[in-house]
């Protein structure tokens, strides 16, 4: 319905009843957005049991994050370094994440996060057979590749100096803010 | 005299109408519609860019093979329909396509009911598949879809309602609805329980205290995307930035809500969320953030900074009651969106 120069609307409210029945859903339905950072680890026996209970929900709708972005604090990143070996004896060395390979920068975030996710599944807290399984999955995947005998696998971190050592004159870059640990070795003949 | 009864009595009513207010007044539904366009988009890329290496990570013998990411997910309801696809490298690239165009449908808003559904379906798939290459971006994108699906995103800037207003040979009226409002409602809920934890999850953190996390992020070189390390020369400045970023989260979900302070958070997020794009090299989970606080909008703006088209030209989406519509259950104070 137009008027001169007004658009008229239709106002639309829904019916008590369904009022009553969409409200116990949004209630239900914020309280389990809620649970999912809640329940993250470290957390208390309340916020565990009552994810529990949401758990369906929370994992199907892909709730169960922790928001914990940048914290408890921005710490080092971690990379995985390679050394493929192949057919002919050949040695070929590589990275991932890589700027100069993987673009647009949402690619290179994508493998950012692959070898982040390693060093999370590597942590002494954490069952260490997940972290073994896509280790292998990682070093798999570039023999596959690579067409490769074996693959060896590292995990680089890489610390963020001070400012006041960049005041220094030391570079993000610098040798010494690296340190490195065996991740994985993997050969063809492994299933 | 009022008894105790009367009082708890006229409390509660009063909540409830609150509710109510907050929940199911009608809303335009310009400010999801633009969120619709945005997220659209956001997420039309973001999955385009998954493109350029599909069978490495949604192959068989990809990076994130079936055994490890079952691991992961053993006691886990988290489902995708693309671990039937892995072994059929055509078979996924034509779903791969299918579900862009969803993506794409759903940001010119055609088809925006059923597409917002479908698009909701899709995001979750591929979230559900790659557990280990995911990261903010893929929280707010799932989350913002969520939302779509819920409200009438389609109703406002959108190829359904061009089409609409052509078949009526003119302009409609503009469609409020509550589910809309509801819509608007979850999305900024959600995002206040976002930012509320990300705060106190930075609580923990020294580096957030003692005013040097900023620079702990901005001399990560794996996240520059700008050289920021001009900085250590002002330690003072990284100090500032340090603290009004974790106050900035901590307080978000307080201090938005008062018109007299949503300003400045809305403000706020640009430089936090852009510094974020623009010098830690995560564009797109930068502009999912802004994206997500565009809830905050109040539609009536939204509408007047939108292009006009010609017979539009001068007309402002004025609100009335019609005789055939249902009664407010609450007063339509100038729409939800202004109290936003």
């Amino acid at each position: 319905m137009t008027t001169a120069g007004n658009t008229l609307a239709l106002i639309q409210t829904p019916r008590p009843a369904v009022r009553a029945a969409v409200s116990v859903l949004v209630a239900l339905h914020l309280f389990a957005v809620f649970l999912g950072p809640w329940a993250m680890p470290p957390a208390s026996d309340l916020a565990v049991e009552s994810a529990r209970i949401f758990q369906p929900y929370l994992d199907v709708l892909s709730l169960a994050n922790g928001y914990r972005f940048f914290a408890p604090e921005p710490g080092p990143s971690h990379l995985v370094r390679y050394e493929v070996t192949l057919a002919d004896g050949t040695l070929k060395t590589g990275e991932f994440p890589d700027r100069q390979v993987h673009r647009p920068r949402l690619l290179y975030h994508r493998y950012f996060m692959l070898s982040e996710f390693i060093n999370t599944l590597g942590n002494p807290d954490a069952p260490g057979e997940r972290a073994e399984a896509f280790a292998k999955g990682y070093a798999r995947h570039l023999a596959d590749e690579y067409d490769a005998r074996s693959v060896r696998l590292f995990l680089r971190r890489h610390y963020v100096p001070r400012s006041g050592e960049v005041r220094q004159g030391m570079r993000l870059s610098d040798k010494a803010l690296y340190d490195e640990r065996p991740l994985a070795v993997y050969t063809r003949d492994e299933s | 005299m009022k008894t105790l009864f009367d009082t708890l009595r006229a409390w509660i009513a009063d909540l409830v109408d609150g509710w109510n207010r907050f929940w199911f007044a009608p809303a335009d539904p310009a400010t999801l519609g633009l969120i619709r366009i945005f997220a659209g988009a956001m997420l039309f890329y973001t999955h385009l860019v998954w493109s350029l290496d599909l069978g490495a990570f949604f192959g068989t013998g990809g990076w994130l093979p079936e055994g490890a990411v079952e691991l992961l997910q053993k006691d886990s309801y988290s489902w995708s329909y693309l671990w039937w696809l892995q072994d059929s490298p055509a078979l996924l690239w034509i779903c791969h396509l299918l579900g862009l165009v969803v993506f794409a449908m759903l940001t010119v808003g055609l088809f925006s009911r059923v597409v917002s559904v479908l698009a909701l379906f899709i995001a979750l798939a591929y979230v559900h598949r790659v557990p280990g290459a995911l990261f903010g971006l893929d929280q707010i994108n799932v989350m913002l879809a969520m939302y779509l699906a819920v409200g009438p995103c389609g109703d406002a800037f959108s190829l359904d309602r061009w089409l609409a207003e052509r078949r009526a040979g003119g302009p409609l009226p503009v469609r409020e609805s509550w589910s809309a409002n509801l819509a608007i409602r979850l999305i900024q809920i959600h995002l206040c329980i976002i930012y509320l934890f990300a705060g106190m999850a930075k609580l923990t953190g020294p580096a957030w205290w003692d005013g040097t996390a900023m620079w702990m992020a901005l001399g990560n070189m794996e996240y520059q995307s700008l050289d920021m390390t001009w900085l250590a020369e002002w330690p003072r400045l990284i100090n500032v930035m340090t603290h009004v970023t974790l106050f900035w989260e901590l307080s978000y979900s307080a201090l938005i809500w008062p018109r007299q302070t949503r300003g400045v958070v809305l403000a706020l997020a640009i430089p936090l969320h852009m510094g974020i794009a623009i010098c830690l090299g995560m564009v797109t989970f930068g502009l999912a953030m802004l994206i997500a606080n565009v809830a905050f909008v109040p539609s009536p703006l939204i509408r007047r900074l939108w292009p006009k088209r010609g017979t539009e030209q001068g007309r402002g989406p004025a609100v009335a009651k019609s005789s055939t519509a249902r009664p407010s259950a609450t007063p339509n104070r100038g729409a939800s969106s202004s109290k936003r």
